[in-house]
């Protein structure tokens, strides 16, 4: 019987996604959430001193992606063979991307530099991002609402969640964007997600 | 196996495209290694999939961009990936944590302009960055590697490779870099330097700037 234990703040940030293919597969695990002030004491226990940190049968994996990556496949949820392993990654890759560039404005400490960045941000650097997006899934998604293949996998999954904080900064950055819209909506409505969304903790990130 | 069953586009650079060039290599797989300067990159741009290289192209024209996507694919199609899911995810999570100190390096030191404001830079990246890096090298490698050499179990991974290149990167633009990975990262780099799929690659591949 094998066991999971994901480790993190308690919050969504890099652990969400993990925390949602656990829950689209309908699979078990420990969902531990660290509080800042009790981090500093399990510090030393996660292999590179950061967090997420899934523990696989006492085997202990660090970085999100990898960690997504590896649940994925796990539960099928990973794309149907080897080629549509690397379509769900490449989405992932270019979704992440975006997330690269967003975080250190996220992260601006200057209330009005951050809302001058995030303005330039929305304007000239998010639109690529989802031209990117709607090019790969025009080529990958077999004419379905999935990112790949006809079928929800952990890219769809990721963007969802990515695409929660693009519409907290900017509730109209899809208009233009009717497949993408209508992706996180397909995401949305699978039941056991619909689930979890409305029973997950909520939490300021 | 034609040569025409695969191709790969990058920039007549190793930079983001060597790591599958050295899987490649490593697997004794043929492919049309198609390499452009940058004088040629807008007639090859509008014909890449998101207008960026690397792009990893199939014989029926289905291309992959996304340099470490196309390396993890093309390593697990040579069983360079791991022997099961666990293996993978270990594989994976070692190139991560080597990706994140390249990226700060080409982030923070290689764009910075200003002599000083690069020098700064730089001792960071060597102080800070590099040093906690190898640590977290060495501790990956001790909870993973089933012997002296590989990171993951007991058998080459692009893991070894993408850290093997990203090394011998670093020291071409860094020499600076030599002492800081001490002595536990050299069974590894003998181990790939003495390959012999791999040593008659590298004997042979164009010399570059980066």
């Amino acid at each position: 019987m094998a066991t999971y234990k994901l480790y993190y703040f308690n919050g969504r940030g890099r652990a969400e996604v993990s925390r949602m293919i656990f829950a689209a597969a309908g699979e078990k695990y420990e969902d531990i959430r660290y509080e800042q002030d009790k981090w500093p004491e399990h510090k030393s226990e996660m292999p590179l001193g950061q967090m997420p940190v899934l523990e696989f049968n006492g085997t202990k994996l660090p970085q999100s992606v990898s960690i997504a990556r590896f649940l994925a496949k796990q539960f099928q949820l990973a794309g149907k063979d080897s080629f549509e392993q690397a379509q769900v990654d490449a989405v992932v890759d270019t979704i992440n991307d975006c997330v690269t560039k967003y975080v250190p404005i996220r992260r601006e400490e200057d209330e009005a530099k951050k809302e001058e960045l995030t303005k330039k941000f929305l304007a000239e650097e998010l639109p690529k991002h989802l031209q990117n997006f709607e090019t790969l899934a025009k080529l990958y998604s077999k004419g379905g609402h999935f990112f790949v293949g006809n079928q929800l996998t952990w890219a769809d999954l990721l963007f969802y969640d990515v695409g929660a904080i693009i519409l907290q900064v900017d509730s109209n950055a899809f208009n233009n964007h009717a497949w993408l819209k209508d992706n996180r909506a397909e995401v949305e409505k699978q039941p056991k997600i619909a689930e979890y969304l409305k029973s997950r903790p909520n939490t300021p990130f | 196996m034609s040569s025409g069953d695969l191709k790969f586009y990058y920039f007549d650079l190793q930079a983001r495209g060597e790591l599958t060039r050295l899987i490649l290599a490593a697997a004794g797989r043929s492919y049309e290694d198609i390499r452009f300067g940058f004088d040629k990159w807008p007639e090859y741009k509008p014909k890449m999939i998101l207008g960026q290289a690397p792009v990893l192209e199939l014989a029926d024209g289905t291309q992959l961009p996304q340099s470490l996507t196309i390396a993890r694919y093309v390593a697990r199609e040579a069983g360079l990936a791991g022997s099961d899911n666990l293996e993978s995810a270990k594989i994976d999570a070692v190139v991560d944590t080597q990706k994140d100190v390249n990226e700060t390096y080409f982030s923070k030191v290689f764009p910075e302009k200003d002599e000083t404001k690069k020098a700064e830079e730089l001792k960071k990246f060597l102080d800070e960055t590099v040093t906690k890096h190898v640590e977290n090298l060495g501790k990956l490698k001790k909870a993973y590697s089933k012997d002296e050499k590989y990171f993951v179990g007991d058998k080459l991974s692009w893991a070894d490779l993408f850290v093997f290149q990203s090394i011998q990167a670093l020291l071409q633009a860094v020499p600076e870099v030599k002492g800081k990975f001490g002595e536990q990262f050299k069974p590894l780099m003998d181990a790939i330097n003495g390959n012999e799929n791999i040593k008659k690659y590298l004997d042979a591949r164009p010399q570059t700037a980066f």
